[in-house]
C-alpha cells in the first residue's frame, strides 16, 4: 500500500468533480434543496383550513362558536346561507370542511337538552382530517366555557407536556432527519459515478496496468466524498442551527462520529453499485433508488417506524438510514450520548463493515480476475 | 496512399535468441476461458526482442484478451506467460512485469477533463516516478511525439490523433522495455496513422519490442512478423512476405470482367475447377489458379470476359485467404 499512489487519486478525482458541472451542482445544491423543500414545506401543523360555516341559531351562544374558530387562527372561515350551500363548498372543493349550527343551539343548550351542530368532513384527505378533529375537541371545549363562562368540570384532568419538542415544532422533527436524506443520497450517488466512470471511459485499463492496489484505488476514490459528506452536514447543521433554530442537545463528537459511520455506509453502497454496474447513467439510477427511497420513506423520516406494519418493521432493520436517523435525532433533541444510543450505534457499525467489506471484496474480484 | 506506408521496408535486423531472455514475450499454451466460451484457445508463440509484431484478427478473435493477460491484467484459465523473462506463474511477479511493459489500450484511456500535464503527472504517480525524471521524462516525450500545442490544453481540445500520440507518450512515461498497442490508430486520419507508424517505427529503433494490433493492412505490413487469430486460436506467425509465400505459393491474378458478371457465374467459378481460391474485391476478383494447366483453360474460356493481370498478393489476400476464407 503505498499512500502516495492513493493520494493521486485523490488529486485527480477532485479536478474530475471540480470540473464537471454536474457533480458540483450535485454537491452544493442538492442539500440546499433539501433543505429548502423539506425545512419549509413539510409543515405537520395544518394551517389555513377552509371551513364553511352555517348558522341557522344566530345567536350570542352560536356567535361564539364562530369567533372561537376564527381566533384559533388555524381555519379561514366563509360563512354560507343554508346547510346545503355549506355541504356544496365541500363537493366544490372550495372548503375542505363544513360546520353547520342548527336553530335553537343556544336554547337547547341552556335548557340543558344538549346543543346540536354537524362537522362535515372532506375525508379524501386524511392528515388534514385528522389535524382538524383534533382542533375542534379543543374549540369545543373553549367555546363552551366562553358562552357558559364557567369551566367544564373535568374528572380525569389531563395536563399534555410534549418533552424534547414542547410546542411539537415539526422543524425540529424534520431538519436533524434532513441529515440522512442528505448524507445517504449525496454519497450513494456521487460514488456510483465514480468507479463506473472509470470502466465507461476505459481508463480503468490504464489505472490497472500500473502497479496500483486495488484498495489505493478504493481510498483515493473515497477521500474527497467523505470531505464532501462532512462539508454538506456541515452545511445542514448550520441551517439547522442558525436558521430553523433547532437546539442540539448533545455532544459533537458522538454527532460527527455517527456521520462518518452512516457516510462510509453509503459510499461504500456506492462503490458496490458502480463496479457492479459499470455504467454511469444506470448507476446513478439505482443509488437514487437505493438511497433516496429507504432514507425518506423507511428511515422514520416522516412515517414512524412503529407503526408500520411488521413487515417493513423487520425490514427497515438492516437499513442504516433508519439506525442513523435515530442518532441524530436523539443527539439533537435529546442530547443522547453513546451509551443511550448504544444499540443503533452497534447496528449502524455492524452494516457498515458488512457493505465496506461487500464493496472492497467485490470490486478486488473484479479488477483481479 | 502515403508512398512511406507502402514503399518495400528492408527487413529490420532483429536479435537472434539464444537464450530464453532474448524473448520479449513468450505464450505457452494460454487458454483463457469466460463461462463456456473460449475466448483464446491453446495459444502460443514468441516474440523476439526489439521486433515490431503484429498481431491481427477480426473482432473477437481474442486479440486483446491475449494482450491482457500479457499487461496482467487478466489471469488466464491455463498456459503459461512471461514478459521481459519474468513469468505470470508466479503471481507476485505481476507488479514487476507491470514496471517493464506500456499498454495503450483499445479504449481512449486519458481523462479527457484533464489537461495533457495532468494526465501524465498523474500517470507519472501511478508509476511512482521521481518528479525530476518525471520533468525531463515529460520534455523528452513531448518533443518525440513533436507535441506543439500547450501543455495545459485540456485533453478533449486535442484533435483524435494529437490525442492517440499523447495517450502513447502515457503509455511509456516509465521507459517500458515492452510496448503492447491494442489499436493504436483506429479512428484516426491517415496522415495521423502515418505519424503514429513513424513514431512506433522510432521507438523500436530504440530497441523496444512493439507488440501491435491493427485493423489497416497497410500498417500491418511494416511489422516485422505477424500472428494472425481466428476464433481464440493461432493460425499462422510469419514475417508479412513468408505469410504471402505460404498462403499464395502459386501466381494471383486481378479480373477485372468487362460483362456483368451474374452472382451465380461468380459463384460456378469459385466452385469451380480453375482455382484454389477465387475472392470478390469490390467489382474485381482476385484468383490463385490450382495450376498452369488449369490457369491455361480458364483464359480460354473466358479471355474476352476479364481483363487479367497478375499481381503480387497483398495481407490482405492473406487475411481473407486464412482468416475469412476458411469460414465460408
Amino acid at each position: 500500500m503505498k499512500i502516495s499512489r492513493a493520494f493521486a487519486i485523490a488529486e485527480k478525482e477532485v479536478f474530475h468533480v471540480m470540473r464537471d458541472p454536474f457533480t458540483l451542482a450535485m454537491a452544493l445544491l442538492l442539500p440546499m434543496m433539501m433543505v429548502m423543500i423539506f425545512g419549509f414545506a413539510i409543515e405537520f401543523n395544518v394551517k389555513n383550513i377552509h371551513l364553511a360555516l352555517y348558522d341557522g341559531d344566530k345567536t350570542a351562544a352560536s356567535r361564539k362558536v364562530a369567533e372561537t374558530l376564527a381566533s384559533s387562527h388555524y381555519f379561514i372561515i366563509s360563512p354560507t346561507d343554508s346547510p346545503q350551500k355549506a355541504i356544496a363548498q365541500i363537493f366544490a372543493e372550495k372548503d375542505r370542511a363544513a360546520l353547520i349550527i342548527n336553530r335553537n343551539f343556544e336554547y337547547n343548550l341552556f335548557a340543558g337538552q344538549g346543543a346540536h351542530a354537524q362537522l362535515v368532513l372532506d375525508g379524501s384527505d386524511n392528515s388534514t382530517v385528522g389535524s382538524i378533529i383534533g382542533y375542534f375537541s379543543t374549540i369545543q371545549k373553549l367555546s363552551y366555557e366562553k358562552i357558559t363562562k364557567e369551566k367544564i368540570p373535568y374528572m380525569i384532568n389531563l395536563k399534555t407536556r410534549f418533552l424534547y419538542n414542547p410546542e411539537l415544532n415539526s422543524r425540529w422533527f424534520i431538519v436533524p432527519g434532513l441529515m440522512v436524506v442528505v448524507i445517504a443520497v449525496l454519497s450513494t450517488l456521487l460514488t456510483s459515478l465514480t468507479i463506473a466512470r472509470e470502466y465507461e471511459n476505459g481508463s480503468m485499463e490504464l489505472l490497472l496496468s500500473t502497479p496500483i492496489r486495488p484498495i489505493e484505488i478504493i481510498l483515493g476514490k473515497l477521500a474527497p466524498y467523505v470531505i464532501l459528506g462532512f462539508g454538506s452536514v456541515t452545511f445542514v447543521y448550520i441551517m439547522a442551527r442558525g436558521f430553523f433554530e433547532v437546539p442540539f442537545r448533545g455532544s459533537h463528537l458522538v454527532f460527527y462520529g455517527g456521520c462518518f459511520i452512516f457516510l462510509t455506509t453509503c459510499l461504500a453502497q456506492g462503490l458496490l453499485i458502480s463496479t457492479t454496474i459499470r455504467k454511469q447513467q444506470m448507476s446513478m439510477q439505482v443509488a437514487m433508488t437505493t438511497a433516496l427511497l429507504p432514507s425518506i420513506l423507511l428511515s422514520g423520516f416522516i412515517f414512524p417506524v412503529e407503526s408500520m406494519p411488521l413487515f417493513f418493521r423487520i425490514l427497515t432493520a438492516i437499513l442504516p438510514a433508519r439506525w442513523f436517523m435515530e442518532v441524530s435525532r436523539d443527539v439533537f433533541l435529546k442530547g443522547s450520548g453513546v451509551y443511550e444510543l448504544r444499540y443503533s450505534f452497534f447496528v449502524l457499525s455492524v452494516i457498515c463493515i458488512l457493505m465496506v467489506v461487500a464493496s472492497i471484496k467485490k470490486f478486488k474480484r473484479d479488477v483481479e480476475a | 496512399m502515403p508512398f512511406s506506408l507502402l514503399a518495400p521496408r528492408p527487413r529490420r535486423f532483429c536479435i537472434e535468441p539464444k537464450t530464453p531472455l532474448d524473448f520479449a514475450v513468450e505464450v505457452a499454451n494460454l487458454v483463457v476461458q469466460f463461462g463456456d466460451f473460449k475466448a483464446v484457445n491453446n495459444v502460443s508463440f514468441k516474440v523476439f526482442k526489439g521486433e515490431i509484431f503484429g498481431f491481427l484478427g477480426a473482432n473477437g478473435a481474442g486479440k486483446t484478451t491475449t494482450i491482457r493477460v500479457l499487461c496482467g491484467l487478466l489471469i488466464p484459465t491455463q498456459g503459461h506467460a512471461s514478459v521481459a523473462g519474468i513469468s505470470y506463474d508466479d503471481i507476485t511477479n505481476t507488479d514487476r512485469i507491470k514496471d517493464k511493459v506500456g499498454y495503450m489500450s483499445q479504449k481512449f484511456t486519458l481523462y479527457n477533463d484533464l489537461t495533457v500535464e495532468e494526465n501524465l503527472s498523474f500517470t507519472a504517480s501511478l508509476r511512482k516516478i521521481p518528479a525530476t525524471t518525471f520533468e525531463k521524462r515529460k520534455q523528452e516525450l513531448l518533443n518525440f511525439i513533436s507535441f506543439n500545442k500547450p501543455i495545459k490544453t485540456m485533453v478533449k481540445d486535442l484533435p483524435g490523433g494529437m490525442k492517440q500520440q499523447v495517450s502513447l507518450a502515457a503509455s511509456i512515461l516509465h521507459d517500458p522495455e515492452i510496448i503492447f498497442l491494442d489499436e493504436p490508430t483506429a479512428g484516426v486520419t491517415s496522415a495521423s496513422r502515418e505519424k503514429f507508424w513513424d513514431l512506433i517505427k522510432k521507438l523500436a529503433r530504440q530497441g523496444k519490442t512493439i507488440f501491435v494490433t491493427s485493423h489497416y493492412m497497410d500498417e500491418v505490413e511494416q511489422c516485422d512478423r505477424i500472428a494472425l487469430m481466428r476464433a481464440g486460436e493461432l493460425i499462422a506467425i510469419d514475417s508479412p512476405s513468408g505469410l504471402k509465400r505460404s498462403t499464395f505459393p502459386k501466381p494471383l491474378y486481378e479480373l477485372y470482367p468487362q460483362r456483368n458478371i451474374t452472382f451465380a457465374e461468380a459463384e460456378s467459378l469459385r466452385e469451380g475447377h480453375f482455382f484454389e481460391s477465387f475472392e470478390a474485391y469490390g467489382q474485381r476478383y482476385h484468383a490463385s489458379p490450382i495450376s498452369e494447366a488449369h490457369w491455361n483453360d480458364f483464359k480460354n474460356k473466358y479471355a474476352s470476359d476479364f481483363t487479367i493481370r497478375a499481381i503480387t498478393p497483398t495481407l490482405e489476400d492473406v487475411f481473407i485467404r486464412l482468416v475469412e476464407g476458411n469460414d465460408r
